[in-house]
């Protein structure tokens, strides 16, 4: 497969603090790529540092097999950013603004260009009016419409949906989803259920070290330990000992209307349900509910970000 | 390019009200001070006996104080036009979509230098009244009018490429504001240090640093080399600077 950027052992230091440590990652060509991490773990400068606006201390990026550096003219019309801030002239028409962005990278038919990207945003009815009077969600619409105007392959989207209303999140988020048709998107965002939405691969970083990344489903194996499965029973009913399936430990016990739940993780990885369905039954209790826990990707993130800490 | 973020720059100075404040402002107290010069340059035709009465200059007592006001006003004006130039963008973090494009540095500060030497140039049209009034008193000079406008412009970029690189290296306008204009101020200094000192050499090197005797030799209609390099390489000199204070924050 295509990498589109290799990250290779990037570090930077600020006076007395590092920001990002020896981060090492790749993005394949195509693959809407989410980068998570709490906030101040060093995303929007990894990205920054990817987008060749802020340098590195040591490392190498490396970016459709360019090495990304200020000088490096030729990768500014391929990689469109934007930023947590998003680069706005308060004091510009939308339509100037992106006219002027476009003209910016040498696009030839601005016009057509700008239109086009105002049509796919929804910005068409606002085009006359100064940024700095929009709502938020027109301004990261703004945002948006700046780094894509000039067609660029590769995206870096930092937190693009952070702060808006639900419904301008569903559009963004639409639209991203679109966009990867024909563009690499390295997108960047700590609201979990929308990684797990919109992208296949994902790295996560924390305290600027990167903890995990690859694709979602093999970040899902991997920290899959033992077994999870939800068990119910009847209500009233208690759980007997299931020390014959080896070491186990109740995670999380609620009483629901209808039965007492437990999520039950397991030492041993081997499908132990029909064993347990059987013994379950024969010690004369309900069987309500019995299947197998795939970890959220939450629990991944908080794990990788709590217990290292 | 230069034009689109020249063009950039100029619409943005005029979508706000301060260009207009500015230009407002710039005629009333130059008109001001043109008045004053003639009032008293009349007064003092009459108090004088007949005799003598020509004995003073035109030139010298309206012309040439009239321009060297205009470049003390400039120590207001320049300032508060370059002031915001760098300054808001660093601020507002829109330096990125330059350093996002494949846009150099020198374009930047090349195009905001024209920009803001527009906006003088504008400040000086206004006055452009008085060499009608001058014209009409029968001062036909043009050669002296043309090298005065000429060393109020060259004083100008000087102030706006020192007033930009103060821009450049803080994300306040004020403070921005502030160094230009002290930094302004120095320059005047440095010539008034060289009339203080007792060391002809050193006198003549302060002399030649500051900006004032460049300028009075200018107004006065005299246009020597030493001038042309002293004007060229002052603005060469902060406008590099300028371009590595950028360049400090970019990479």
């Amino acid at each position: 497969m295509d990498k589109i950027l290799v990250v290779d052992g990037v570090t930077k230091e600020y006076p007395g603090r590092v920001a990002v440590k020896e981060a090492s990652f790749q993005v394949t060509k195509g693959s809407i790529h989410g980068f998570l991490g709490p906030n101040g773990a060093g995303k929007s400068t990894t990205m920054k540092m990817i987008a060749g606006i802020l340098p590195t201390t040591s490392g190498e990026i490396r970016l459709f097999g360019q090495k990304v550096l200020p000088e490096n003219r030729e990768l500014k019309n391929q990689l469109g950013l934007l930023p947590e801030n998003p680069p706005l002239y308060e004091d510009m028409k939308v339509e100037k603004y992106l006219q002027y962005v476009a003209k910016l990278h040498g696009v030839k038919n601005t016009k057509e260009q700008v239109e086009k990207v105002m049509e796919e945003l929804s910005l068409a009815d606002v085009r006359g009016r100064l940024i700095g009077n929009l709502s938020k969600g027109y301004k990261q619409r703004v945002g948006l419409a700046q780094a894509i105007v000039y067609d660029a392959p590769f995206l870096i989207l930092d937190e693009p949906t952070n702060g808006l209303d639900p419904q301008t999140v569903v559009e963004l988020r639409d639209f991203i989803k679109k966009l990867s048709a024909d563009k690499t998107i390295l997108f960047s965002s700590h609201v979990l259920s929308e990684v797990e939405q919109l992208c296949d691969h994902i790295t996560i970083i924390h305290k600027g070290k990167i903890r995990a990344s690859g694709n979602l489903q093999d970040i899902h194996r991997k920290f899959r330990q033992g077994l999870v499965l939800k068990l119910g029973i009847g209500v009233g009913q208690k759980l007997p000992d299931l020390m014959s399936f080896g070491k186990y430990e109740i995670n999380h016990h609620s009483t629901l209307s209808m039965e007492e739940q437990f999520l039950i993780n397991f030492e041993s990885e081997t499908d132990i349900r029909s064993e347990l369905g059987k013994f379950i039954l024969d010690r004369g209790l309900n069987l309500m509910t019995l299947h197998i826990e795939s970890p959220e990707l939450e629990d991944i993130f908080l794990h990788m970000t709590e217990t290292k800490k | 390019m230069i034009f689109t973020l020249w063009k950039k720059e100029i619409e943005s100075y005029f979508s706000s009200p301060l260009a207009y404040v500015l230009i407002g402002l710039f005629s009333l107290i130059s008109g001001i001070i043109f008045f004053n010069l003639l009032v008293s340059y009349t007064d003092g035709i009459q108090a004088m006996p007949q005799n003598y009465a020509e004995q003073i200059s035109f030139v010298e007592e309206v012309v040439l104080k009239f321009f060297a006001n205009v470049n003390f006003l400039f120590l207001v004006f320049i300032p508060l036009i370059t002031m915001k130039l760098f300054s808001e963008e660093i601020r507002m973090e829109t330096l990125d979509l330059y350093w996002m494009s494949p846009i150099r540095e020198w374009q930047i500060v090349l195009s905001k230098t024209l920009a803001a030497l527009t906006l003088v140039f504008s400040l000086l049209l206004i006055t452009g009244v008085f060499p009608l009034v001058i014209w009409g008193v029968g001062i036909r000079d043009v050669h002296l009018l043309g090298t005065s406008y000429l060393a109020v412009m060259m004083n100008a970029s000087a102030y706006i490429a020192l007033g930009l690189f103060c821009s450049s290296i803080s994300g306040n306008q004020i403070i921005a504001a502030l160094l230009s204009v002290l930094g302004i101020m120095f320059l005047w200094m440095i010539t008034w240090g060289g009339h203080l000192n007792s060391n002809y050499v050193v006198a003549e090197i302060f002399t030649y640093i500051g900006i004032t005797s460049h300028f009075e030799r200018l107004l006065r209609g005299i246009l020597g080399t030493q001038d042309i390099i002293y004007y060229g390489s002052f603005v060469l000199v902060f406008s590099f600077l300028t371009v590595k204070s950028l360049g400090r924050r970019n990479w």
